[in-house]
């Protein structure tokens, strides 16, 4: 994946460059808003971080001409501004996603993958059918099985799987699943999403030999067949 | 007191201004009086001159030349300080009767009057008299003038005018004494209060000021001034409380990694993945902490958004209730949901959520095994606004800490050690259900808590 990142803050972009080589990405660092248009304008990304206040030029301002000359490219939001006005204003001029800082590197990774598979898979949305190994998920019945099994899923844990499906072997952040499976902003103070990818594994991993449903320590979960132990 | 001082105050320099003022109405006022003096007099002594005309004029009809030369002889002999003057001429302008000498030189008006002036003889002088006449022709070529001097009405304007005069400089003298002690004792008590204020800048807030001297501006000044003292003392040390907290909730975190990551690097076999894992997570912990007090205080100082959504409290309260059920169903805890009807109320969706989600954090965190949680919804009094309780069957909070757990890290006693979260959880409810113009209380449950979110 090839990111281009527009972040004043010397230490924060360094630190954000490092962990996204390491997590074998390609990435350019900008330092300002004019220096970012013109990095955008002159190579092409699979993805950018945006920082929201910046010397020159603004991120907002920046997303608003990228998108006014035709440049789709998503964009990630990178602020400290995290009311929900802010979050809508960023959303509203052409942004993908919202990140508010400080945050944690295995967000900001696990949302840039999901922007990148969104792009590189096109037509994705009109799939009637999903399959993750042995596990299939009929869009249009809304019928799940595993090898032959009938699996029967309380509404929520087939959203909840359907979003993990969706994003098959791609970390998913708790807050992502928050914000898409139960289509709320907010911070859990507990485990509580736990609890129900848990009740989710019960149902698609107990009684079969290799589990689908993985957790990622300190990020999120993670659905794929290549997944042992 | 410095008498330039006084004089350059502002008290000084505007009652000075308001007296000059005053004094130039005064005069205004009193000069209209005085014109309006002038002007009746002269029309009096005209209205006589003409009546006096008329009576001669019958007299002459009547009696002829005779009777009123026999009028006019009356008439000057009676002494009287304000009398008419006669002439009566003939065809020719000879003097026929009269007391006026014949021919007096005399200045002739637009409107017929005439104006002269004469010498009389008043206590055996010789005075210089101004005189306004009225000729009329009586009939048969004879004429007659009517004269009247003005010397008394020109006396008496004179005298009104200098009482004008005298009323407007005692008012100048007065109104400026006046406001020079009124501006002395102001000044005097702003000295007074500066010498105060000082003293409280150089030992601090915890002093007040004296509250002295008769009920006045001042002294309601200093009892405000008191009262903002000790508002600041309040919140400096709501202030210090909440750093002292802030530093000791933080501090054992970061102690803990400090020697988390002491030990890795003094560890002598290859660091293993877990150990690092434990660091990040107490990190990220660290972050989730100060993410909840930004928000707190973004919450608390922001105004609230014009644009408010709409929100179906029944199905916030539906989703709340079904992300939460797994974790009740897993500690044996009955979560029940009572609601009736929707209630849409105008809010921010995200916030209520997270305080609703906070609030049955809280309940389930500190419910015993088989207990049972109920969510309820009602309108509040006379369909107005919604309410929600939510209460549990754990031990509650005992009447005394009901309000020191909305403090930011405050915790209660036994739950500091016993119960993970970072004691920030019903400060932000507190602070969402404010920003939203609600109102939280906490209530007993007999036994355990009910926390009862009131939303407008």
């Amino acid at each position: 994946m090839n990111v281009l990142l527009v972040e004043d803050d010397k230490e924060v972009g360094e630190f954000i460059v490092s962990e996204l080589r390491e997590a074998g990405h390609s990435c350019v660092h900008s330092c300002d808003g004019e220096a970012g248009h013109l990095a955008a304008t002159s190579a092409s990304f699979d993805v950018m971080v945006i920082d929201r206040m910046m010397p020159r030029m603004d991120g907002l301002a920046l997303i608003n001409t990228l998108r006014a000359a035709g440049d789709n490219t998503p964009v990630l939001v990178l602020s400290a501004l995290g009311d929900v006005d802010d979050r809508v204003q960023g959303l509203q001029c052409g942004a993908d996603d919202y990140l508010v800082k400080p945050f944690a590197i295995a967000e900001l990774l696990a949302r840039l993958e999901v922007l990148y598979r969104r792009v590189k898979v096109p037509g994705a949305e009109e799939q009637t059918r999903l399959a993750v190994g042995d596990l299939s998920m009929d869009l249009l019945r809304q019928h799940v099985q595993r090898d032959q099994t009938v699996i029967s899923l309380q509404p929520r844990e087939y959203k909840l799987l359907e979003y993990l499906m969706r994003h098959a072997g791609q970390v998913v952040t708790r807050a992502m699943l928050l914000e898409h499976v139960w289509g709320y902003h907010f911070d859990p103070q507990t485990n509580v999403i736990d609890v129900h990818v848990s009740r989710l594994r019960q149902k698609i991993d107990k009684d079969f030999e290799h589990p689908l449903l993985s957790t990622v320590r300190g990020a999120g979960y993670r659905l794929g067949a290549e997944i042992d132990s | 007191m410095q008498v330039r001082e006084v004089l350059s105050s502002l008290t000084f320099r505007y009652i000075a201004k308001y007296v000059t003022v005053l004094s130039a109405s005064v005069f205004l006022v009193l000069g209209a009086f005085y014109i309006y003096f002038s002007y009746t007099s002269f029309r009096a002594l005209g209205e006589n001159v003409v009546d006096e005309l008329d009576t001669l004029q019958v007299i002459y009809r009547g009696q002829g030349l005779s009777g009123v030369d026999q009028y006019i002889s009356d008439q000057t002999a009676r002494p009287s300080v304000n009398r008419f003057f006669y002439l009566i001429t003939d065809g020719a302008g000879a003097k026929v009767a009269g007391d006026l000498p014949a021919a007096p030189r005399y200045q002739e008006f637009d409107d017929g009057w005439l104006g002269f002036e004469m010498d009389l003889q008043s206590w055996g002088e010789s005075i210089d008299v101004d005189f306004v006449a009225l000729p009329i022709a009586l009939g048969d070529g004879y004429r007659a003038i009517v004269a009247s001097d003005y010397a008394d009405i020109v006396k008496r304007a004179e005298l009104v005018f200098q009482t004008l005069f005298r009323v407007m400089i005692a008012t100048l003298i007065l109104g400026i004494t006046g406001g020079f002690f009124s501006a002395a004792r102001a000044l005097d008590q702003v000295e007074q209060l500066n010498r105060e204020i000082s003293r409280i800048v150089a030992g601090g807030p915890g002093q007040r000021l004296k509250i002295e001297g008769e009920a006045g501006y001042f002294r309601a000044l200093s009892i405000v001034m008191n009262q903002m003292l000790e508002q600041m003392e309040t919140l400096m040390q709501g202030v210090r409380r909440v750093s002292d907290n802030i530093a000791h909730d933080l501090r054992t975190p970061l102690t803990r990694m400090r020697n988390g990551l002491s030990k890795l690097r003094n560890a002598k076999e290859p660091v293993e993945g877990k150990q690092l894992e434990a660091l990040i997570e107490e990190c990220d912990d660290l972050l989730s902490t100060f993410n909840a007090l930004l928000r707190i205080s973004a919450l608390e100082s922001g105004s609230r958004l014009a644009a408010d959504t709409e929100v179906d409290l029944r199905e916030l309260l539906q989703d709340v209730v079904e992300l939460y059920e797994p974790l009740a169903h897993e500690h044996n805890i009955v979560l029940e949901l009572d609601v009736r009807q929707p209630h849409v109320c105008k809010g921010e969706a995200d916030l209520l959520f997270q305080m609703f989600a906070n609030v049955l954090d809280n309940a389930l965190k500190y419910t015993p095994e088989h207990g049972r949680i109920t969510v309820q919804l009602r309108p509040g009094l006379d369909n107005a606004g919604h309410i929600v309780t939510i209460s549990d069957s754990g031990p509650g909070i005992p009447a005394v800490e009901r309000k020191n757990v909305f403090r930011r890290f405050y915790r209660v006693e036994t739950s500091r050690t016993e119960q993970p979260g970072h004691g920030l959880g019903l400060s932000l409810v507190q602070a969402i259900v404010q920003y939203h113009h609600g109102a939280v209380v906490l209530r007993s449950n007999n036994p355990g808590l009910q926390v009862r979110l009131e939303l407008p």
